[in-house]
């Protein structure tokens, strides 16, 4: 490879500039002083003490975690037949069903949130974690369409012909052969709809019940300058976790393709 | 599994069924239902007919719509022009400066910080920005300014600045997978007709990655356009975006019938140019063939 | 080599049809396959084989027509329980498996008992020349082993067809020579009808019983190796089985199964037609194989006829040297193998030549 000392700086310089308030997450969640100041203060536990003491927190923690439990489940099945439906058959109508149903990834999220919200007060739905559930498959389906897409994708349509050929039902081959074929795929997609969802912050501040959610609690907790601390440390774990997750489901897709005997050819998006 | 074309549509559509229905209850009609309340009349919470074309006079008529709407078509189209710009050096080291086995996990390491909760990086900007932060107070400490800069409470500039950094991620990968399709032969055929690198650079390199170029565009200007996070954070709130004035109009006053004409007005704004970007990117694949 | 034809039939297509949309795929196709025959079909890309050996697996469903195998209507048959299995052109073995468990896929339903199932197996992949290969991972075999691995994976289960796709296409030269003849052998000791569809006309004279040649969707000739090679039944068929020197003729006279022609360059040839194509039509021509030309040297006579040339043109292939001699308005190719001329010199261009034939040799298209 041609060295490029200018291009390397630069790029060393851009991931920095990524990371900044990421690697300042732990330096200052582990520091004595309330305030985010340098010189550092001394190191000190008290910040994830008073996280993991925090009632509110966790009750939104747990929340967060159902939600996105919950998401990530129905996002990847509802991911599942639509992907191995336009991958592997030919319909009227397939176009347009396959847009709408990607239409969330171009679209504001506000305006997905406001026009759920809408109708559910139209009808007079009362708002819960349950709505919230409910419009965030929306916005993570087309994450795991385009994941298990490519993942069925990357299966040979022999493969399939070939169990048939040697007396199993449909039904049979699907479990057999394609489902632990595309399971990595499948594990990914849950992995990366269980981040978003997490992650999310619009539909769970306008869809949700005001029962405390993870995102929105944060959100809200930034503003008062004594709650600071405590947000660094719970945003420490978070990182971590999420990078844990990330890790392992990009693991997952890796195996995925090398087990169907594909070629890597890109990464999440 | 014998099919003729008729059984192979019927098991297409019975498999995409649970999610088409899904998505056609939950999204389509709800966006029917605004398209429908936008030309009601009405107001605080109430929906009425006759129908009108009234709200979308007043958008016309009011400047304060066209005035937010402007502002969040310029904030989304300086932060599209600020990522792809850095974008682009960093995707192409990647792409022409890495070894093979190495790419994945450079991109790797530039995607994770767009996965990482982005409530609480842009939480963290506010902080750091914000009055006496971390900024001000290394500022100080420096001696480079004698009271506090808070630079959040600058607006405009600082809401382009955090979702830069917030989008920054968006833009490479879509850049670096249209870098990895130029054919390295290419390049080498530029430079024995006598070419210099620059010179191939422009003619041969830059006109084949302009698809992932737009892409990247596309993928950045969506999302920031109809940030809600940002703008409520940071520039104290003082500067809402598209969709901070939907919440306002829906939520707060209730306006129905106007805040779906304005919300309909802004899918459409949006649209277009997406549209506008797809159309250049048909143009750059046209031109290439 | 080829068997009688008292065998019972195995496969019999009456006038299939098969559409895809607009695209007509199979044009009516009419004939029948013998049990325990080497059948294969041959054709250029795109004429219909591999659609045709599908709806015989039952992948394909057919527009109209009949299909029977072994006496009985397939239409409405699934592929999971037809008579049939396959081996793909890509091999389908399951990734995710062992060679053993790949094997065995078939067995799964199967009532005997483990230890039974394991034998069968293991016999099964003796059979195929993979003995000890059970325990393996699938991915982590070699092209000619995942062959194998398909081969005995399908014919576990004895079916009473089975249907090769184009299975040595991705083997290099060497290794697809040696499994021809090991498909052959294969063939004669299970007895079974194997079913090949490949493009290349020498694997397909070298391995078949009989050959179905087919053209856009129909068959242009269905007949054993020999016939196909000496009697092609069309122009395309003879072109694309071999080579063949075309020489535009004139009918002279015809009564019965006499014909009298000029031909270019050989002069007047009186032709036994009884086993000449049927006509279609064409300008008439006659065609003549390289290999039965010869030239003659110095004062050998020709056992028939002979005729004068010039050499327009050689290449040597080492064993084998290639000639194209000018006979007076003709061109015609003339292939000489060095065994047949030891000691002989190869000729220059310009060498004047008699290049000796029979007419015999010579089909007659019209």
């Amino acid at each position: 490879m041609k060295r490029a000392p200018i291009l390397r700086g630069f790029t060393l310089f851009y991931l920095l500039f990524l990371y900044s308030p990421i690697l300042l997450l732990p330096i200052f969640a582990f520091n004595e002083s309330k305030v985010m100041a340098f010189p550092l203060q001394g190191f000190t536990l008290t910040w994830f003490v008073e996280m993991a003491s925090d009632q509110n927190l966790r009750n939104a923690a747990k929340n967060s975690l159902i939600i996105a439990l919950s998401v990530a489940t129905l996002s990847t099945v509802l991911g599942i037949f639509a992907a191995r439906a336009s991958v592997r058959y030919r319909f009227p109508g397939k176009a347009p069903l396959m847009s709408m149903i990607m239409l969330p990834l171009v679209l504001p999220e506000m305006i997905v949130a406001m026009a759920l919200l809408v109708v559910l007060l139209s009808l007079n739905i009362p708002l819960s974690l349950f709505t919230v559930i409910l419009g965030q498959v929306l916005i993570c389906t087309p994450f795991a369409v385009a994941i298990l897409t490519s993942a069925f994708q990357s299966l040979d349509r022999s493969l399939e012909e070939a169990a048939l050929d040697l007396g199993e039902t449909p039904w049979s081959t699907f479990r057999l052969i394609i489902l632990p074929l595309v399971m990595p795929g499948i594990m990914a997609s849950f992995l990366i709809c269980f981040t978003i969802s997490f992650d999310e912050f619009i539909i769970a501040n306008f869809l949700g019940s005001g029962q405390p959610i993870l995102s929105v609690y944060i959100f809200g907790q930034f503003r008062f300058p004594a709650k600071v601390p405590s947000m660094l440390a719970l945003g420490t774990v978070l990182v971590c976790f999420s990078i844990i997750l990330l890790g392992f489901a990009e693991y997952m897709r890796r195996r995925g393709i090398a087990k169907a005997g594909g070629k890597d050819s890109g990464g999440f998006l | 599994m014998a099919q003729t074309p008729g059984s192979e549509a019927r098991t297409g559509l019975k498999l995409i069924s649970p999610t088409a229905i899904y998505v056609i209850l939950l999204l389509a009609v709800p966006l029917a239902t605004v398209l429908i309340y936008s030309v009601m009349t009405g107001g605080r919470g109430i929906v009425a007919f006759p129908l009108t074309f009234e709200n979308y006079a007043q958008l016309w008529s009011k400047s304060v719509y066209g005035y937010i709407m402007f502002k969040s078509l310029m904030v989304a189209l300086a932060v599209t022009f600020i990522t792809v710009m850095l974008a682009y050096p960093v995707a192409y080291f990647v792409s022409f400066h890495v070894k093979p086995e190495r790419k994945s996990l450079w991109l790797f390491l530039i995607t994770i910080p767009f996965w990482t909760s982005y409530i609480i990086r842009v939480s963290l900007w506010f902080v750091i920005l914000g009055y006496d932060g971390l900024l001000d107070k290394a500022l100080m400490a420096l001696g480079i300014m004698d009271s506090q800069l808070n630079f959040a409470s600058y607006g405009i500039p600082a809401i382009i600045f955090v979702l830069a950094h917030a989008y920054a991620p968006f833009a490479v990968l879509p850049i670096f997978v249209s870098l990895e399709k130029v054919d390295r032969s290419l390049l080498e055929a530029g430079q024995d007709l006598g070419e210099s690198r620059w010179v191939t650079f422009l003619r041969v390199t830059l006109p084949l990655s302009m698809p992932g170029v737009i892409a990247a565009a596309l993928i950045v200007f969506i999302p920031t356009v109809g940030d809600y996070v940002t703008p409520k954070l940071v520039g104290d709130g003082k500067e809402p975006m598209i969709a901070n004035f939907i919440e306002t109009q829906l939520l707060r006053l209730q306006n129905m019938p106007q805040g779906s004409a304005f919300a309909v007005a802004s899918m459409l704004m949006v649209g277009i140019v997406s549209v506008i970007f797809v159309l250049l990117n048909r143009r750059f694949l046209g031109g290439s063939k | 080599m080829t068997f009688s034809d008292d065998r019972p039939t195995m496969i019999e297509f009456k006038d299939v049809h098969k559409y895809y949309g607009d695209y007509h795929a199979l044009r009516g196709i009419n004939g029948s396959i013998r049990a325990g025959e080497f059948f294969s079909l041959l054709g250029p890309s795109g004429c219909g084989k591999t659609t045709l050996l599908r709806t015989i697996a039952g992948f394909e469903d057919i527009s109209s027509g009949v299909i029977m195998i072994d006496g009985k209507d397939m239409v409405g048959v699934a592929a999971n329980v037809r008579p049939t299995n396959m081996v793909f052109q890509s091999y389908a073995i399951f990734p995710h498996m062992t060679v053993e468990e790949n094997v065995g896929f078939g067995l799964r339903k199967d009532p005997r008992s483990k230890e039974d199932k394991a034998r069968a197996v293991a016999e099964a992949l003796e059979m195929v020349g993979l003995k000890g290969f059970g325990k393996r991972a699938a991915h982590a075999l070699s092209g000619g082993q995942r062959q194998r691995v398909a081969l005995a994976r399908a014919l576990i289960l004895k079916p009473k067809v089975l249907l090769l796709d184009e299975p040595l296409s991705a083997l290099d030269k060497k290794m697809r020579e040696h499994m021809q003849v090991e498909l052959i052998k294969l063939q004669r000791q299970v007895g079974i009808t194997f079913i090949l569809v490949t493009h290349d006309q020498e694997e397909a004279l070298v391995m078949s019983d009989r050959i179905a040649v087919m053209f856009e969707g129909e068959i242009a000739q269905l007949a054993d190796p020999e016939t196909l090679y000496r009697r092609p039944a069309t122009r395309k068929v003879a072109d694309f089985i071999g080579t063949m020197n075309f020489i535009p003729a004139e009918i002279l006279s015809e009564s019965g199964d006499a014909v009298e022609v000029e031909a270019k360059g050989l002069g007047r040839v009186a032709l036994d037609i009884a086993q000449a194509p049927a006509k279609t039509g064409e300008t008439p021509v006659v065609g003549l194989r390289p290999e039965t030309l010869t030239l003659l040297y110095d004062d050998q006579k020709a056992p028939e006829r002979e005729t004068d040339g010039v050499i327009d043109e050689v290449i040597y292939f080492g064993d084998m040297t290639y000639y194209d001699v000018y006979l007076g308005g003709t061109d015609v190719e003339v292939r000489l193998s060095m065994r047949n001329v030891p000691g002989r010199p190869v000729l220059d261009v310009g060498t004047k030549v008699r290049v000796a034939w029979s007419p015999s040799a010579l089909v007659l298209f019209r």
